[in-house]
Formats: structure tokens, C-alpha cells, sequence
């Protein structure tokens, strides 16, 4: 079974679904009894959930493609900031239009993304909205940690383009563990946090759309549910979204430590590594080339606490937040962590490194029928590639120069006219060239560590 | 007058020959080729293989196609190859003698009283030099029929249309000659060539819902129509391999050779030769201490431009059996283009590292697994130095057994057993032994290796 994302990209559904958007208008809540209040702050927060319609530029078939797709979103202060997915609005998003709930649509620019919580916040365009007197209410964000496993919630958003559906469940777990490493447009994702898991019905197009509690307070934003099941949704928890929403406002991205270890739970392992119960998490893997593997640990060593402060790892959601105390360091700061190798116990400094998505900046070079994507750092240590030369070939467009002469997506191109492809720019330097003057232009090429060289003709 | 008599006496001699005495031909000829099976032995089946073969000697030497094993296997896994006369249901016993690198033949031999109901096909060479028949030149060869059918030998003939350097010297007929591995004849009864593996052909499958059709290649394994000519078999059958690993074997280092395509060529100036990339010179080889680097382009050996072939990609198997002709401590000279740069290298070829194939492996059917010695090529393959090549490969693992619930794989590369290092594949197996032994063992560890990716596996025995 597989975990997809919930974003709705058929535009085909969409017509007629006006009719469905009953506007409720904002009315300030009066302190009545407990039932009366619930009614009034989830009419507040009804008010506050968007559509959002997307377009976005797609390198995959060796030329750019433009792709619409729709999600939700929540209005989050009265200066327009929203809240939404990452896989709904990326920075390969050219155009991003939000529907308020009173059906009126405005642009929206992307402040930031973070991939790794499925998290993105735009700003409306409030130059727009004084102009043409808009309004809108805006959502409170609720504890998460309180949540319990069985307490109602409500998901609201846009499924398959029916504009403000709320659909009702309970939550089914609050410290789900899910990790994946292309999940979000191909971006690694949920290695530092947990996902609330609900039951409430999510269906493509919900994705960005609030989780809200009976009171009307979010806590979480759904994200993804698994295809075929039965009400199994996953949604990002409030306390999660708040440190990202005011990371994402402060600098327009999320920064994090990487030390390069690949963590795995103990479970039932204690007695094996000689430990005392609760104590300690299992590195599986050590990424080559990383500060954690030039401090010499390897897969088997027990990490017993970081920076003195003991950690258990015991079972599979443990794990994010003990990665996310790492990434919380700061970048280029030494880690002290207690490592229980066979026997012995020893401390070992690491400094960090800024974490790296594996996914590299991507590029259409339109004349020879070819998109690329940048080799990273990361992706080169994963692939143990010698180091980051090169782009990967994404798509070629059939009949175009680059079809012809033979490449293929996942070839390596290495070199460009024996220039090695250090950067992005070598080869869209290549290209220009070739643009403004076509010659033959040759590529070096790397097939399944074969090296072939391909030659590009006018 | 008399020499003019007896000339055409001899004229007319070699017509009806060619006329009459065809089945004569051929019921004699047929004593030079035989049918051999096999099994491969792995730890979980047994798995029976034939092969069509030739006798070369009186001493029941047999020559068997490269195709005829698998290459992965190793010699130790193949087992009680016999032989059958076409015809005649009866197996004898055979011995398998290893493959030769530069043909890819493997070698049989039978015991002396088959060697001496076979014929070897050297008595059908033409004395002053090989034939090479001209186009649309009438040849024929022998089919055999499968082994419910005792093998039976059948004719089969055709034309000459082409004949192509692959690199080597094959004749291409219009229809099937002749079944792989099997002896083709010129209407003289000449032997002019062996049959190749037969090249696929491709046809349209139409079906009834898929009526555009799919393009599908089919390969013929009973008949061919490509054959390698005499002067690329006959000098070479005296390359009886020393041992059933076929060492000593010749050893460059110069790891993926690639060839280019004509537009490349010509972009680089090479129009009427070929060239030959290096796609990664390998560490401590003799390509390595020759000075070769990676993506540098072999253009001559020995001073000998690379020629052109059709397809391209024939180049590489052209360099590779040049160097399988040398043996390991001879010297050759490599021009190879390096930038802009032509520069001659000299290389002492090696002794190929010992291969998987002749590894020393151990099987714990309690535990499910197979274990291998690390050799040269796992380090290759892993991207690792040599020196940090300890460990085992996991060369099976056993369905449903304790080693595959715990997660592990074929490939993997152990390197910790129970939180200890693995130094060596004899370190290993006590190991293992010991943790197969032992009544009172619930469980035990691995660390094993995966692609760039290490994971520890907890192994429940009971």
C-alpha cells in the first residue's frame, strides 16, 4: 500500500462547485455556554480555510511543462499569512492563487518551504486585498500535545475540488511515524517529526487544509493519507507547524544541523548491545563522506545521549524527535555525543554541516530536448559518486538533439565540450552558446558507471 | 593431353561429388559432433542444461559454446556432464575442462573409448589454407533434434549473404546452417566455419486487442545462421584451458570499456578508426601503474590502430580478446587519446584477481544462507579500496528461513557478526558455525552493507 499525498491536480472536477460554498460571515464569538462557543470558533475557522490553485513549472519531460493543481490552506494572522503543504505550493510554483471563503480569489506569493514537515506559508497579496476591501477571518492554533486518541476532529479543505468540505473523525494515533525520502515532489520528508493520524475523511485536494478540534483550533494540517485504505490520514501536529510557521516568516526558510547518521529503533536489541532498558539509539547507517563517518562512528555503534542529555530510541516514533534535537543544533557546531561501540563507551565531537536536500536545482535546456537536474552533495554521497560533478538527466524530449544523439533519463552528463559540470551554469553556458551559434556540442556521460561520450548536432 | 584427361577427369570427379555424394558427406561428418548435458548444482535445486559441441582431437577433446553455461556459475557448481552420439541415447561420462577467454569455448573431454567412436573435425579442414566461401556460396551444416529424440542429427542448408567482422570473422547465411556450436561445410565437405548463437530477430505480435502490434525479438537456441569462419576456429583449438578456471588469465584493469558512436568518432577526428573509452581505471591494475586515467580513449594497441567495426560496439569485445591472447607479464603498448593529447602507455598485464566465480563460499542450511569470500571485483562493485574489502558477500539466502525474515539479501556484504568485525571469509564460517551449532542460540547480529547504506539485522533462530 502506498502513502500518497492528497494534493488534486484533475482541474476537470472543479466546475459548479461554487454552489457548494455556503458563506458563513464572520461574527465575533459571544461568551455563551460551552456548546454555543465550539459552534462559534469553528465558524471562525471555516472562514479561514482557502482554496488554493497552483501552477507550477515541471522538468520531467525534457522540456518545462506547466502543471495546475489544487490544495487547501488556512489563513493564519489578519496580515494574510497561510499556511499549506509543501507539496502543494513549491518553489517551482509560478502562480499561486488563493479562493477566500467568501469566494473571492487573490494572488499569493510563497514566503517559504520546508519540505522536510510538508509545511509552506504564503502571503496574500495585501495590496490586492486592501484595494478591493477583502475579507477574511483567521485560525488559532490549538495544542497538539494535548490531543488524545479518540477525540474528535474535523478536516476541512477542497477535495477533488469541492470548495469547503468538512469531513469529521477522530484522532487515531498522535505520534505516527512516517518517513519518507522522496515524498514531498521528490523531497525527503518526515525524519523530524510525528503525524497525527486521523480517521476524518481526506481525499486528494485536501492537503494544506487544517485538522481543527471541536472549539474550531487547528492542530494539525493534513497532509497525506494511504491510497486504497480505509481512513488512514496523516496530518502535520499544530505544536510542529508553529516552530516552522515562525521559522518560515523570520527567514523564509528552515535551517538544520546534518551529522550524517541514519538512526534505527532498538526494539528488543537492549539486551544484545548490553544496555540498560530505555537507553539509547541504534545507528543503522552512516551516510560516506559525513561528519558523523569522519568521527569514525559506523552502523552497530548505540548513541547513549547528546550533548550529556541521555536519549531512548526504543521505538520507531522516538526517533524524529531525537533527530530533530540534532538538526536543532546550530550549523558548524561541535555535537557531543556518548557512543557505546561493542564494549566501550567513548565521547565523540562532531560538527555539523548544514542538512542538504538530495534534490538539486533543475533546468530545462529547451534547444537540445533535455531537462537536468544538479547533482547535490548528498545525492553524490548516497550514489557514492566520487563528488557533485555532473547533472542527472531528467527527460528528453523525442526527436530533439539530445534524443538523437542517444541520452536517456538517469544518465549522468559529466562534462560539457570537456568542461567538467561543476555548476548549473557550465551547462546552461554550453547551451546559450549552442542557441546563439548551433555546433556540434560534445557531452560526457555517465550510464551505470560506463563512460560514453554523446555528441549534440545543430 | 593426358594432363588435360586427367583434368577433367578431376573436374568431373568434384561436380558429382557435389551432386551426388552430399548424404555421404554429411553421415561422415556427422561423426564429428555431439550433444552434451549437464547440471548445476545450487544449494536449493539441481538444474539440467545441453549444449550442441564439437570433437577437435582423437582424445575426445569436445568445444562447447560460450553460451553453453552461464557465466555466473561457478565451475564447482557444475556436475556429471555426459555426452550422446547424435542418435544414440546412450550418455558417457565426460570431464569439464574450463573455458578459454579469448574463444569463450568451454572444453570437455571423454573417456577413451568415446574418443574413439568420434571424429575430429580437423579431418574435414582443407588442407592449403581455410575456404571462405563467396556470396551466395551453398553451405550446409548439422541440426540436432532434442533429447527425447536421441538427439537425432538432421540437415540443414542455405546460402552465403554476408560476412562481417563481430569481431570475428562470421559468415551470415540466409536461413539457419546449422544448430550453435555445430560444424558448417562448404558443398566439397569442406569445414568452413562453426555456428555462432543465432542473432535475434525481431517480428510484430499482433493480437486481437493489439492491433498496432508489439515489436518482439525472438532468438532461435536449436539453429543459427551465423557462423564464425574456419580461420577463426582452427588455430585457436589448441587453447585447451589449463584448469577449469581457465588460468592464467589476462589482466588489464581498465574497467567498462565503452565504444563511441561515428558522430563522436568524427567530432573527434577519428573517421576511419575506432576508439574505446575507459570508464574507470581500476585500483592497483596494471591500467593504474600504466598511467591510465579514467574516460581516456584507447585508439591503437601496439601500435595498431583499432579498426573500424560495424556496429560501433564490436570495439570493446575487439580490445578485450587482444588482450586475452597475451598472458599475464607481457608488455603491451596503448595509444590512447587523453584530451588532446596522444600518448603511448605501456602496461605488464596482470593476473586477473581471483572472480566470484572461483571464490570459496559455505552454505548453513540451518541458518538459510550462503556465504562468499570478498574478492577484487565486490570492492570494485561496493566502490570501496581493496584494504577495506573484510567481510563476506551473502551470496544466497533461503526463502522462509531464519536469515530472510531477518531482512538479508543476496549481495548484502556482511561485515559484523554479532558486533564483531569480519576479517576473513574462514573468520566467518567458524562463526557462523559455531552460532549453527549451538542448541542454546535464540538469535543473533549483522551488520551488513548495502549500496552506500549499512543496517543491523537481528537473525531469530528459533
Amino acid at each position: 500500500m502506498k502513502l500518497a499525498i492528497v494534493k488534486h491536480s484533475s482541474v476537470r472536477s472543479i466546475t459548479g462547485a461554487c454552489a457548494l460554498a455556503a458563506v458563513q460571515l464572520l461574527r465575533p464569538a459571544p461568551a455563551l455556554g460551552a456548546a454555543a462557543s465550539l459552534s462559534a470558533g469553528f465558524r471562525q475557522v471555516l472562514d479561514s480555510v482557502v482554496r488554493i490553485d497552483v501552477r507550477e513549472i515541471a522538468f520531467d519531460a525534457g522540456a518545462q511543462r506547466f502543471e495546475a493543481s489544487i490544495g487547501s490552506g488556512v489563513v493564519l494572522t489578519p496580515d494574510g499569512l497561510v499556511l499549506t503543504n509543501a507539496h502543494v505550493v513549491s518553489p517551482q510554483a509560478i502562480e499561486v492563487n488563493v479562493t477566500l471563503a467568501n469566494l473571492e480569489r487573490v494572488d499569493a506569493k510563497l514566503i517559504g518551504w520546508d519540505h522536510w514537515t510538508d509545511l509552506a506559508l504564503l502571503r496574500l497579496d495585501m495590496n490586492d486585498v486592501k484595494r478591493r476591501h477583502l475579507k477574511f477571518a483567521h485560525a488559532s492554533f490549538g495544542d497538539s500535545d494535548k490531543l488524545f486518541p479518540g477525540e474528535t476532529v474535523y478536516a476541512v479543505g477542497t477535495p477533488y475540488g469541492l470548495n469547503r468540505t468538512v469531513t469529521r473523525g477522530i484522532i487515531s494515533n498522535t505520534n505516527r511515524y512516517f518517513e519518507d525520502d522522496q515524498g514531498v515532489n521528490g523531497y525527503e520528508t518526515g525524519a523530524f517529526n510525528t503525524w497525527l493520524q486521523t480517521d476524518a475523511a481526506i481525499n486528494p485536494g485536501n492537503s494544506g487544509g487544517p485538522l481543527v478540534t471541536e472549539d474550531g483550533r487547528v492542530v494539525g494540517i493534513t497532509s497525506r493519507g494511504y491510497l486504497g485504505a480505509n481512513n488512514l490520514g496523516f496530518a502535520i501536529p499544530s505544536n510542529t507547524a508553529q516552530r516552522i510557521v515562525a521559522g518560515l516568516e523570520r527567514d523564509g526558510e528552515i535551517t538544520r544541523s546534518y551529522i550524517g547518521i541514519v538512526p534505527k529503533e532498538l526494539q528488543d536489541l537492549e539486551s544484545f548491545y548490553a544496555l540498560a532498558l530505555d537507553t539509547g539509539m541504534l545507528i543503522d547507517s552512516v551516510d560516506p563522506g559525513s561528519p558523523a563517518a569522519r568521527a569514525g562512528l559506523k552502523g552497530g555503534d548505540i548513541v547513549l545521549a547528546l550533548n550529556g542529555r541521555p536519549i531512548d530510541g526504543r521505538f520507531p516514533e522516538q526517533l524524529p524527535p531525537i533527530q530533530n534535537a540534532i538538526a536543532s543544533q546550530q550549523v558548524g557546531s561541535a555535537l557531543l555525543l556518548t557512543v557505546k561501540s561493542g564494549p566501550e563507551t567513548r565521547q565523540v565531537s562532531v560538527v555539523t554541516e548544514r542538512l542538504e536536500s538530495s534534490m538539486g536545482e533543475e533546468w530545462a535546456l529547451d534547444r537540445w530536448g533535455l531537462t537536468v537536474r544538479k547533482i547535490s552533495r548528498t545525492f553524490a554521497r548516497s550514489n557514492q559518486l566520487t563528488d557533485d560533478t555532473g547533472v542527472i538527466v531528467l527527460g528528453v524530449q523525442p526527436g530533439f538533439p539530445a534524443d538523437v544523439a542517444g541520452l536517456q533519463p538517469g544518465d549522468i552528463v559529466t562534462s560539457v565540450n570537456r568542461q567538467p559540470i561543476t555548476s548549473l551554469d557550465v551547462i546552461k553556458g554550453a547551451h546559450r552558446n549552442y542557441s546563439g551559434k548551433p555546433a556540434p556540442t560534445l557531452l560526457e556521460v555517465e550510464r551505470d558507471r560506463r563512460a560514453t561520450f554523446f555528441l549534440i548536432k545543430p | 593431353m593426358k594432363r588435360l584427361i586427367l583434368g577433367l577427369f578431376l573436374a568431373w570427379a568434384a561436380l558429382s561429388a557435389r551432386a551426388g555424394n552430399l548424404p555421404a558427406l554429411w553421415a561422415e561428418r556427422v561423426k564429428s559432433v555431439v550433444a552434451v548435458d549437464y547440471f548445476t548444482e545450487t544449494e536449493a535445486e539441481r538444474h539440467l542444461s545441453t549444449a550442441y559441441g564439437v570433437a577437435i582431437d582423437d582424445k575426445g577433446t569436445i568445444i562447447l559454446p560460450a553460451a553453453a553455461v552461464d557465466a555466473r556459475t561457478s565451475p564447482n557448481q557444475l556436475k556429471d556432464f555426459h555426452v550422446y552420439l547424435p542418435g544414440d541415447p546412450a550418455g558417457r561420462p565426460c570431464n569439464y575442462l574450463g573455458q578459454d577467454a579469448v574463444t569463450g569455448w568451454h572444453f570437455v573431454r571423454t573417456d577413451a573409448a568415446t574418443a574413439s567412436l568420434i571424429v575430429p573435425i580437423t579431418k574435414w579442414a582443407a588442407p592449403g589454407g581455410n575456404p571462405v566461401p563467396a556470396l551466395a556460396e551453398r553451405v550446409w551444416g548439422i541440426g540436432l533434434r532434442n533429447k527425447d529424440e536421441d538427439f537425432t542429427p538432421y540437415f540443414l542448408t542455405s546460402q552465403l549473404a554476408l560476412i562481417q567482422a563481430l569481431p570475428q570473422q562470421t559468415g551470415i547465411a540466409q536461413q539457419e546452417v546449422a544448430g550453435p556450436g555445430l560444424p558448417v561445410f562448404n558443398e566439397d565437405g569442406v569445414f568452413v566455419g562453426l555456428a555462432a548463437s543465432s542473432f535475434g530477430q525481431t517480428f510484430l505480435q499482433l493480437t486481437r486487442t493489439d492491433r498496432d502490434g508489439t515489436p518482439i525479438m525472438l532468438i532461435d537456441l536449436e539453429e543459427s545462421s551465423a557462423f564464425v569462419l574456419a580461420d577463426e576456429v582452427l588455430p585457436n583449438l589448441g587453447r585447451v584451458p589449463a584448469n577449469v578456471f581457465g588460468r592464467p588469465l589476462a589482466w588489464l584493469g581498465a574497467y567498462g570499456l565503452e565504444a563511441m558512436d561515428r558522430d563522436v568518432a568524427n567530432f573527434l577526428k577519428l573517421s576511419n578508426q575506432s576508439g574505446a573509452v575507459i570508464s574507470e581505471v581500476l585500483e592497483d591494475s596494471p591500467a593504474e601503474q600504466a598511467g591510465m586515467k579514467s574516460h581516456d580513449i584507447i585508439l591503437a594497441l601496439d601500435g595498431k590502430t583499432l579498426p573500424r567495426f560495424r556496429p560501433d560496439g564490436v570495439v570493446t569485445d575487439y580490445v578485450e580478446r587482444e588482450i586475452e591472447r597475451h598472458r599475464p607479464g607481457d608488455v603491451m603498448t596503448f595509444t590512447v587519446l587523453r584530451g588532446q593529447d596522444r600518448i603511448d602507455l605501456k602496461a605488464r598485464l596482470g593476473d586477473e584477481p581471483k572472480l566470484a566465480r572461483e571464490a570459496a563460499s559455505k552454505y548453513f542450511e540451518h541458518l538459510g544462507l550462503t556465504i562468499r569470500e570478498f574478492v577484487y571485483a565486490d570492492a570494485i562493485a561496493r566502490r570501496v579500496k581493496t584494504s577495506e574489502g573484510t567481510g563476506v558477500v551473502v551470496s544466497y539466502v533461503r526463502a522462509n528461513n531464519p536469515a530472510a525474515t531477518s531482512g538479508l539479501e543476496a549481495d548484502d556484504w556482511i561485515k559484523e557478526i554479532d558486533g564483531t568485525a569480519i576479517r576473513s571469509f574462514a573468520d566467518a564460517a567458524v562463526k557462523l558455525a559455531a552460532i549453527a551449532a549451538d542448541p542454546t542460540r535464540t538469535e543473533f547480529v549483522l551488520l551488513v552493507s548495502r549500496g552506500a547504506d549499512t543496517t543491523v539485522l537481528r537473525v531469530k533462530l528459533r
